[in-house]
């Protein structure tokens, strides 16, 4: 058990590091399309003044172009850029560079079009060194040194440890300076540290190349060390805000596909300055887009990402769209349903994707009972539902389904996996009470805020609440703030235990602040079996490790919490979770719906909630949160909207125009059912049920409440998750040979197949004919009837057999014949047969005294006999009587052996039609095997 | 800003500018395993053998990589694919990658030498290259220290009237009573991690290098201040050196693992010990000179029996690096003392613990004179103690940053501890008062003032 649960987090961290170590992206990696500049209207200049205040400041420059259309494009590469005083301020490119002190206009020319911008310079005169935190470990941040993979892993790498992105940096000036004698640094001959030199791999560097010396990072590291590795002063300034410029929302339409991004850090003085060069980019989605070393972003295809910018501590992002005409695209105005398919088709349309038809109904029927309620509908169901004629009988369909049991038992289920509900975690009456719990509060549809607040400040006895479970599942205070933020604020937060998230702005003081709502619960086993009372202290605080610091209750977007001296301060957790206008809790629930209907999040995965894991279609999340706040928290209004959406009643099939799309919902997206809808399914298709240890034998593999109560081998198999973390990705969707073993000949399906009582012996004892088995088996398992050509099919299969039992007994005909010649053969030639073959039957035969023997064959017979009395005889002393028995004793045998031999091979001839059973079987294990039956779609 | 970086221009250790006279054979080890260590170790050595080449011993260049083709073969430049790819054309596959190519003349003798059979020269052709190219001339040492290096050695000669600190590409030499500079010794290695004097005074063992380059031990003619030998040539710094109680044996550690032991005067290697899978840091021998012990980087100390190299025992109590040991005076037992912030006395019989002491910060070499054994720590202190019963004795305060190097001199009782900040100070060990404060760094208070 433990050993999974590492591999999961081992695997989540495994993805992180490998994001981390991928090397730097240079502008000339990619082909660039020439600029269009055209005709803009007017150009505008970032920043709008600027301010040169140090020798070693810079600035980038960003022109952007706005043309009569509306669109806009980033025009900085085809600019022209020019000085009024190159004594004042020179440019490399669309970089200004300090000279001397003085001002002087920067003007730019694009497009016929000019700008002009004043710049000061100053401070020239006076020396500025290279600072410890802003220069030198963003610099190394920038490379990659501290990287996780690398030397910012926990141990670090080659006896060289970093901290990871540069989080803590006492422990970087330790090791930097400080460490082996200073062994790093050569301030006497700066170029040949072992800093530069090892990424430069003038000396080797297991790391390999990652560091040139045109990188502005070298200059950097390299200054730094030649003015004698100088830590910050204690007055230096600091930073406070990271600006990226354009903010979110430029689009871009080929051929402008580039954006040059400018990076201000902001210092508590309010001064600014361009630190471009040394953040580290990384973008959401690579096919999307890319970005360079130098803070080029360039797009590849159409679409969204998110360009992540990262300086120091300090984490931003800016959001581009990316779009192009595609050839014979018109847009066709598809109908909405509601809000949800207005805000799908905006996104659409921008991205020039057209959406596919609605489904069938038989598609719908099938859809939606295995979104709400887990399990296929029934013969009867289809058919009643296909005959009714009413327009809006799928909204009345939808309105039932979620009014049965099953669909808060199905449910249930889902929220079983993130509570961890298992017997281990909360004992064998505790997971009872505590599914009952769940389930009871999804079938009275208790609003989403107060279900949260209820878990969260449970209390008391676990028998008697079963909520106070979940303090019993997160088991002390960090797991409490990593369950609590991974299912009700979507960030995993684990890492941040240890230090700052190394991609997202969770600090390692974040995380210890989050703890101080939750160390003072106490745990406490009661006298009764599997009772834990739940309660809390009213003193108690969290220290923060690293820093030694008592944390303040810290909450997300509000800050510390100043007055915390409550008698419960999960209570304080719980209003501030709770409230509508939380930025977290209404959409990560909303998500989470959204995942459970389409198989996808519109943030993916749903509790990875982060700047680097944007929603594809922030508006259509916008506005599904704001539905569910403004219906009181109610989870049934959500999914009924979704549900009621033309996008939700997409086809599965894509057309040509967006057949691309995977993330968009332009199209329904088949996924394999899970593991326990996958089971019912066969049992409903078999009509063979399965029986779940002591459990209820109505109980359904979607309605189990905790995997651990019955282990079931084909649940495991198809990714049943073991509930060890409160992460959806335990619930694996990755198909495995296992499943196909379990499809192409599996104990389940077999037995399920051969049940003397299935769904198709049924129809045979009542005898119906081939046709009709036929499709009442299509209907089961794929809700609709056989196409022609599948019953054709299926019926000369059947027929099929026949044929074969034809040959299979022609077959044994020829057999028998051969045997009955081989007995005549053994009668006519047996004394040298036997002699040869059945040597030691006869001697064993004639120790055992047989006295009678029938005679055939006499004369040969004879023969044999005087033989073996000759060569026997004497040695064993046996009588010629005793060999002739014993002789015709072993001829019997064979010849006795032979007949049932073929009484047997007789047995198996078959009648005529005998084989249609076997032919059903066949029939029922194929439709088992469709993509059809194996996919929600 | 680099004036003095310009002085001592490109400081590497090998002197790869001079070239093999025309008319003389080209040398393997003098003209082309410099240039091969320089250019294309780091690709093509044991932490990265890209295309399966290596080039870190005659044999391995001159063995087939990826290729097919051997980096060298006698009279063929054709198939010698080390030759094909230096002086290839094609900028995507001449080597070395990403980088410029070899100047004309290096290509040029190269050539030579394989038209000249690509012999051998040297007598082991499986040993590193880095053992068999000869011992550098070192550049100058700055006139005047622009930034003062970390003391990471000192010691006192054996009067007492000096005191020997290791520099930049030199020894420094000062008169303990007042901190006035003696005289320099040249021709060592960049930095100095160790030193060690000879028991009657003659010979200075130096152990230096250039990190990630270049370790050598260095053994001076001390009334001379020249190299009398070079030995024991590795890949990265000597971390500690340490002449035998009886003058007959030099053994010295590195950052290859290895511990080596010297016949002295010959010089010639009597052992090479592996044990360690990293970092040596430190070395002392027991009174009688028949075990040595050692700590590492690899968190444990070890006790050898110094003739056959034998394992006798592993301490592994630290659960860090192991940065100083001494033995006790009566030899049974071990001190060793390292990042854990502590002392640990232990037992050669069964490594088991029976005292230790702790200090503020991470400790230093050990040092034991007589009755009294020395630390140094980060903590900033220096202190003595009762060797026998590691009872303190004295703690000698003063330096301004970490101390990293201690030496006692018993005739005069005086304690010396170089610092972080190349800072040394000079302490009467009878009563702890400071005798005399300085950089070890000439020019350095000039230039900083």
């Amino acid at each position: 058990m433990k050993m999974a649960l590492q591999g999961i987090r081992t695997g989540a961290f495994a993805v992180v590091a490998w994001a981390a170590i991928g090397g730097l992206t240079r502008a000339d990696d990619f082909t660039l399309e020439p600029i269009q500049v055209g005709a803009p209207q007017r150009i505008e200049v970032f920043p709008p003044a600027v301010t040169l205040a140090g020798v070693r400041e810079q600035m980038q420059m960003v022109v952007t172009g706005y043309y009569a259309d509306g669109s806009v494009q980033d025009l900085t590469r085809a600019a022209e850029f020019a000085s009024t005083n190159a004594e004042v301020f020179t440019l490399d490119g669309s970089v200004a560079l300090p000279k001397a002190d003085g001002s002087a206009d920067l003007n730019v020319t694009v497009g016929g079009t000019e700008a002009s911008i004043p710049v000061q310079v100053a401070n020239q005169a006076a020396p500025q060194g290279v600072s410890f935190e802003y220069g030198t470990l963003a610099a190394l941040s920038k490379q990659g040194c501290n990287a996780g993979a690398c030397h910012g892993s926990p141990s670090g790498k080659g006896g060289f440890r970093l901290s990871l992105r540069a989080f803590d940096p006492e422990l970087d000036k330790l090791t930097l300076i400080h460490e082996d004698f200073g062994r790093r640094t050569n301030s006497l001959e700066p170029a040949e540290s072992l800093l530069l030199l090892k990424p430069l791999m003038k000396v080797p560097h297991g790391g390999g190349l990652k560091l040139h010396a045109r990188d502005p990072a070298y200059e950097v590291i390299r200054d730094w060390i030649a003015e004698g590795c100088q830590l910050d002063p204690p007055e230096q300034l600091r930073v406070v805000k990271l600006q990226v410029y354009p903010p979110s929302g430029r689009l871009l339409k080929r051929p402008a596909h580039t954006q040059q991004l400018a990076i201000l850090a902001h210092y508590s003085d309010g001064s600014v300055r361009d630190v471009t060069e040394l953040a580290v980019y990384t973008s959401s989605d690579e096919a999307v887009a890319s970005v360079t070393e130098g803070g080029l972003v360039v797009g590849k295809d159409r679409g969204e990402a998110a360009v992540i910018v990262r300086y120091k501590e300090f984490i931003e992002s800016s959001f581009v769209t990316f779009v192009r005409d595609i050839e014979g695209f018109a847009w066709n105005n598809p109908p909405t349903n509601n809000y949800i398919d207005e805000a799908v088709d905006a996104k659409l349309q921008q991205l020039k994707f057209l959406p596919s038809d609605v489904c069938t109904d038989e598609e719908f029927v099938r859809r939606v009972y295995l979104d709400v309620i887990g399990i296929l509908p029934t013969v009867e169901e289809v058919r009643t539902y296909s005959a009714d004629t009413a327009s809006d009988k799928r909204a009345k369909l939808i309105d039932q389904l979620l009014e049965r049991p099953e669909f808060a038992k199905f449910w249930t289920l889902k929220w079983g996996d993130l509570l961890r509900l298992t017997s281990k975690q909360v004992g064998g009456d505790g997971v009872y009470k505590y599914h009952r719990w769940v389930e009871r509060a999804i079938a009275a549809n208790m609003p989403y805020d107060q279900f949260a607040r209820e878990l969260l400040t449970a209390s008391g006895s676990s028998h008697l609440n079963p909520a106070a479970n979940f303090y019993r599942t997160a088991t002390d205070t960090n797991d409490c703030v990593e369950t609590i933020s991974q299912v009700f604020l979507g960030a995993r937060l684990q890492c941040a235990k240890c230090h700052n998230h190394p991609f997202e702005r969770w600090t390692q003081d974040n995380y210890y602040g989050m703890a101080a709502f939750f160390n003072r619960v106490q745990r406490q086993n009661t006298p009764k079996p599997d009772e834990t009372f739940i309660w809390v202290s009213n003193k108690g605080e969290v220290t923060q490790p690293r820093t030694g610091k008592q944390m303040k209750p810290w909450l997300p977007g509000d800050g510390d919490v100043e007055q915390a001296e409550v008698d419960d301060r999960r209570v304080l957790f719980a209003d501030w979770l709770t409230r509508p206008d939380n930025p977290f809790f209404a959409k990560i629930e909303a998500n989470r719906i959204w995942s459970h209907l389409f198989g996808r999040g519109i943030v993916d995965p749903p509790d990875d909630f982060r700047d680097s894991n944007p929603p594809s279609n922030a508006a259509l999340l916008e506005s599904l949160a704001a539905d569910f706040v403004k219906s009181g928290f109610d989870r049934k209004h959500v999914i009924r909207a979704i549900l009621n959406s033309r996008t939700y009643q997409s086809s599965f099939e894509p057309n040509d125009f967006n057949k691309d799309d995977a993330k968009y919902f332009s199209h329904y997206q088949p996924r394999l059912l899970s593991a326990e809808q996958l089971l019912d399914a066969i049992c409903d298709v078999t009509a063979v049920p399965e029986t779940f240890g002591s459990l209820p034998t109505t109980t359904r593999a979607t309605q189990l409440p905790a995997p651990d109560l019955v282990k079931h081998e084909f649940l495991k198999i198809f990714g049943q998750p073991e509930r060890q973390t409160v992460c959806q990705c335990e619930r694996s969707s990755e198909s495995n040979l296992g499943m196909a073993i379990q499809f192409f000949n599996g104990p389940l399906i077999y037995n399920k197949l051969r049940d003397g009582n299935n769904r198709f012996r049924q129809l045979l004892n009542q005898q119906k004919q081939d046709q009709e088995i036929i499709t009442e088996l299509h209907f089961a398992a794929v809700n609709r009837p056989p196409t022609e050509k599948e019953l054709a099919a299926t019926l000369n299969h059947i027929s099929s057999k026949d044929e074969q039992i034809a040959q299979h007994n022609a077959e044994t005909d020829t057999k028998v014949a051969a045997m009955n010649k081989a007995v005549a053969d053994i009668r006519k030639t047996f004394e040298v047969k036997l002699f040869d073959a059945k040597l030691q039957t006869i001697t064993e035969a004639i120790r055992v005294d047989a006295k009678t023997a029938l005679a055939t064959e006499e004369g040969k017979r004879d023969e044999v006999q005087k033989y073996l009395v000759a060569k026997l005889g004497a040695s064993l002393a046996v009588s010629a009587e005793e060999v002739t028995a014993a002789l015709d004793e072993a001829a019997q045998k064979i010849v006795a052996d032979t007949a049932t031999q073929i009484a047997e091979l007789e047995k198996l001839k078959q009648a005529p039609g005998s084989r249609r059973i076997e032919a059903l079987e066949d029939v029922c294990w194929a439709l088992l095997n469709t993509n059809e039956f194996l996919f929600q779609h | 800003m680099y004036r003095i970086s310009s002085l001592l221009a490109f400081s590497l250790s090998f002197s790869i500018a001079f070239s093999a006279i025309a008319d003389e054979p080209v040398s393997f080890r003098k003209d082309l395993a410099p240039i091969l260590l320089d250019k294309c170790l780091a690709c093509h050595g044991p932490k990265k053998a890209e295309g399966g080449l290596r080039v870190d011993s005659f044999e391995r260049v001159t063995k087939e990589g990826d290729s097919g083709s051997p980096g060298f073969v006698a009279n063929d430049l054709e198939t010698s694919e080390v030759f094909r790819r230096i002086s290839s054309a094609d900028e995507s596959e001449r080597m070395p990658a990403e980088s410029d190519a070899l100047p004309a003349d290096q290509i040029a003798l190269f050539k030579r030498w394989i038209e000249e059979g690509a012999k051998f020269d040297g007598d082991n052709p499986a040993a590193d290259l880095i053992t068999i190219v000869p011992a550098p001339v070192h550049p100058e040492p700055p006139a005047a220290y622009r930034y003062a290096m970390p003391i990471a050695a000192v010691v006192f000669s054996h009067d007492g009237k000096e005191l020997i600190a290791g520099g930049y590409h030199e020894l420094t030499v000062w008169n303990p009573a007042d901190g006035t500079l003696i005289r320099r010794i040249k021709n060592v290695g960049q930095r100095t991690r160790a030193l060690s004097l000879s028991p009657d005074g003659t010979l200075l063992a130096v152990g230096c290098g250039a990190p990630g380059r270049l370790g050598e031990t260095r053994v001076f003619d001390m009334a001379k201040g020249e190299v009398v030998k070079v030995l024991g040539t590795t890949s990265d710094e000597v971390l500690d050196v340490a002449f035998s109680p009886q003058g007959d044996r030099l053994a010295v550690g590195a950052a290859d693992g290895t511990i080596r032991v010297f016949e002295i005067p010959s010089g010639s290697e009597q052992l090479s010990i592996t044990s360690h899978s990293d970092w040596v840091m430190a070395l002392a021998w027991n009174a009688d000179g028949t075990k040595l012990a050692s700590g590492s980087r690899d968190k444990t100390a070890k006790v050898f029996d110094s003739k056959t190299g034998e394992l006798l025992v592993t301490y592994s109590g630290h659960g860090e690096a192991v940065k100083g040991v001494a033995f006790h005076p009566e030899n049974n037992d071990v001190f060793s003392a390292g990042t854990d912030k502590k002392i640990h006395r232990w037992k050669i019989s069964d490594a088991a613990k029976t005292a230790e002491v702790a200090f503020g910060g991470e400790v230093f070499k050990l040092s034991l004179s007589g009755e009294f054994l020395f630390a140094s720590s980060a903590d900033k202190s220096v202190r003595q103690f009762e060797a026998n019963t590691q009872k303190q004795l004295r703690s000698f305060a003063g330096q301004q940053d970490w101390a990293i190097s201690v030496a006692y001199h018993a005739e005069t009782k005086r304690v010396a501890s170089g610092g972080f900040d190349g800072n040394v100070r000079i302490w009467n060990a009878e009563d702890g008062a400071e005798i005399a404060s300085f950089f070890a760094a000439p020019g350095y208070e000039t230039v900083a003032k």
